[in-house]
């Protein structure tokens, strides 16, 4: 169990090192300091959501809530006098506290049935936030303080938030947790049978990996200085995840890493261009991948890796290994 | 607010409401019923009927409703394209497989809209779009009552040849059980191909009827969309005729609900409503978990 997990640590870790090194080499370079913000935002979001959306199989479409939840308590906070570093946790509390309100009802549906909920639930948040105009402002949206940390400051702070959800979701994976929660998404009652408490185990992934979003919505609401429902609430920032998890490979570690950083070149390339096609992009990258290679790139890789290396090399025997078991 | 007067009103329009429901979450009732997929890309059939209404009308001055009845053959065989080339794939793996592929078509559809005619609002203005009729003293909209009647009597239509045709007996009996109607020799991969194309069908007929009633965008149909999940997980999901019980639940609430709230809030009752009866109700639900457990 340890060396499975100490690998893909060392290896994220050291990553993580070298480019942490970017704001100290390149202190000016705004553009590639915001892009790199962006990508670790994603990144640790993806990580998250594939938490319970790729271990334990339960496809969410409504994460925006616990993104936007998180976003408006670091905004409200904020303008309430806190450092904003000190909202983040905060604002991960709150949406952690929101997904048990949302989960602990919705998790007991079978797979396609807590999906069709939860765009239910992100909806209606959604609209509730635009309309509780008093706390929210509403349809106006919140303008907040203009003094903020430098760019380099970001980009590390969002390089740290990937860090650590990708270090959570390798321990979890690791763990015996993480196992009851594969063995539930293979089948929930022989889990149960097994002694899987499987309510319990859905209800911790879900709060673990909304902590997580609620808190990158906070840092996200710093970086923009304003918060508005619709784009923190809004449907796009639920679909991503779900983008990037399916793109990289569901229920793997490093999918959703892969798949968040394919999936922000891909929106950054093309929204600059052709500002609607970005979204017709991920449209056909869903369907091909559902048809051809439902794993996404983690699977493509694997079988890529198959060809080039028949039957040779550990990593042949390690994955001959495992689908015999 | 609260007069008699007033609260009739609101019942007629709840009971138009009704019809326009009803026929637009006919298709997703459908596939549902026959092939236990989840159609996400209803809200784009529904937006691309509307929007082919709308080029009905300009190009050769169609009026919305034949337009709707033209997208019915259209959107059949769409559909049934779409199922023999895509959906039919993916059903025998995940069931959640089917539903992220049909959500990958919706970003499809949306966003080839998108790309074709903008994202302005575009609506079609009829001779009767603003003309109303006296009705026991209650003034009605003349486009909510042609919608009413029209996806009255294609319901009812629909009713009759599901009732008294073969391939109508033969989608029932799928609907009921899959794997009997293939022990008695239904071919039922042929039935889903004709389910889906129904039901991309119905979907395209709706939305050139909601072009008589509201103004559309490529982003349109998304909550249309999950008001047609609330309705038939409500009508059981399974059982076609509780569709229009659905459809006249979710109406009343939502028009009684605005005299109570805001109406900018009227949406979150269809949502709650989703979310609550997806847990809550026994009927449908029950029967729904015994089948997938099963």
């Amino acid at each position: 169990m340890l060396t499975s997990l100490r690998a893909p640590l060392l290896l994220a870790a050291a990553l993580a090192a070298g480019l942490a090194a970017l704001p100290f080499l390149a202190p000016h370079d705004i553009t590639l300091l915001n892009l790199g913000f962006l990508t670790f935002l994603y990144v640790a979001q993806g990580v998250a959501w594939n938490i319970l959306g790729g271990f334990a199989g339960y496809i969410s479409f409504g994460y925006a809530a616990f993104f936007g939840l998180g976003a408006y308590t670091t905004a409200l906070l904020w303008l309430g006098g806190w450092t904003p570093a000190l909202t983040y946790p905060v604002a991960g509390l709150a949406a952690a506290a929101f997904s048990l309100v949302v989960g602990v009802p919705t998790l007991r549906l079978v797979g396609p049935y807590f999906s069709i909920a939860t765009i239910g639930v992100g909806e209606a948040m959604r609209i509730l936030m635009l309309n509780l105009d008093r706390i929210t402002g509403g349809a106006s949206g919140l303008n907040l303080p203009t003094a903020v940390p430098s760019k380099g400051w970001f980009y590390l702070m969002a390089l740290l938030f990937a860090g650590l959800s990708f270090a959570t979701a390798a321990v979890v994976r690791a763990s015996q947790f993480g196992l009851g929660l594969m063995a539930l998404r293979l089948d929930l009652e022989a889990a149960e049978g097994l002694g899987v408490p499987t309510a319990l185990f859905k209800n911790i992934a879900h709060a673990l990996s909304a902590f997580i979003v609620g808190a990158c919505g906070g840092l996200y609401a710093t970086y923009l200085q304003f918060v508005h429902p619709d784009t923190v609430f809004g449907f796009t920032a639920s679909i991503s995840l779900v983008l990037i998890a399916l793109i990289g490979g569901l229920g793997t570690l490093w999918g959703p890493v892969v798949g968040a950083v394919i999936f922000y070149a891909v929106q950054d390339y093309l929204q600059t261009r052709y500002p609607t096609f970005h979204l017709l992009a991920y449209g056909v990258l869903l369907i091909l991948i559902l048809l051809f290679e439902p794993r996404g790139l983690a699977g493509l890789a694997a079988r890529l890796r198959r060809t080039v290396f028949p039957a040779a090399g550990p990593g042949a025997a390690e994955a001959r290994a495992g689908r015999a078991r | 607010m609260f007069s008699a007067q007033n609260l009739v009103s609101v019942g007629i329009a709840a009971l138009l409401t009704a019809g326009l429901y009803a026929i637009m979450s006919y298709g997703l009732a459908i596939i549902y019923g026959v092939m236990r997929v989840i159609n996400l890309s209803h809200a784009g059939f529904l937006m691309l009927g509307a929007f082919m209404t709308l080029v009905y009308f300009q190009r050769w001055h169609l009026d919305p409703v034949l337009g709707a009845f033209v997208n019915l053959p259209l959107f059949f065989a769409l559909g049934w394209l779409l199922h023999r080339l895509l959906v039919r794939r993916v059903v025998t793996s995940l069931p959640v497989a089917s539903l992220l592929l049909l959500f990958g078509l919706w970003l499809v559809i949306q966003n080839l809209a998108l790309a074709i005619w903008g994202g302005e609002d575009q609506s079609i203005i009829t001779a009767y779009t603003y003309k109303a009729l006296s009705l026991f003293g209650f003034r009605v909209p003349v486009t909510r009552l042609i919608v009413f009647a029209v996806a009255l009597s294609v319901l009812a239509v629909l009713h009759f040849l599901l009732g008294h045709t073969y391939l109508g007996k033969a989608l029932r009996a799928t609907v009921q059980d899959p794997t009997a109607g293939l022990l008695v020799g239904i071919d039922t991969d042929r039935i889903s191909a004709l389910a889906f194309g129904l039901g991309t069908a119905f979907a395209a007929f709706a939305g050139g009827l909601l072009t008589l009633l509201f103004s559309f965008n490529p982003d349109f149909g998304g909550s249309f969309q999950l008001k047609s999940f609330t309705i038939i997980v409500l009508g059981g999901l399974e059982n076609l005729a509780g569709v229009a019980a659905g459809a006249a639940i979710l109406a009343f609430a939502e028009s009684y609900a605005v005299l109570f709230m805001r109406a900018s809030l009227q949406n979150v009752v269809a949502y709650a409503l989703l979310v609550v009866a997806l847990i809550v109700i026994p009927g449908g639900i029950g029967s729904l978990f015994s089948q997938n457990r099963s």
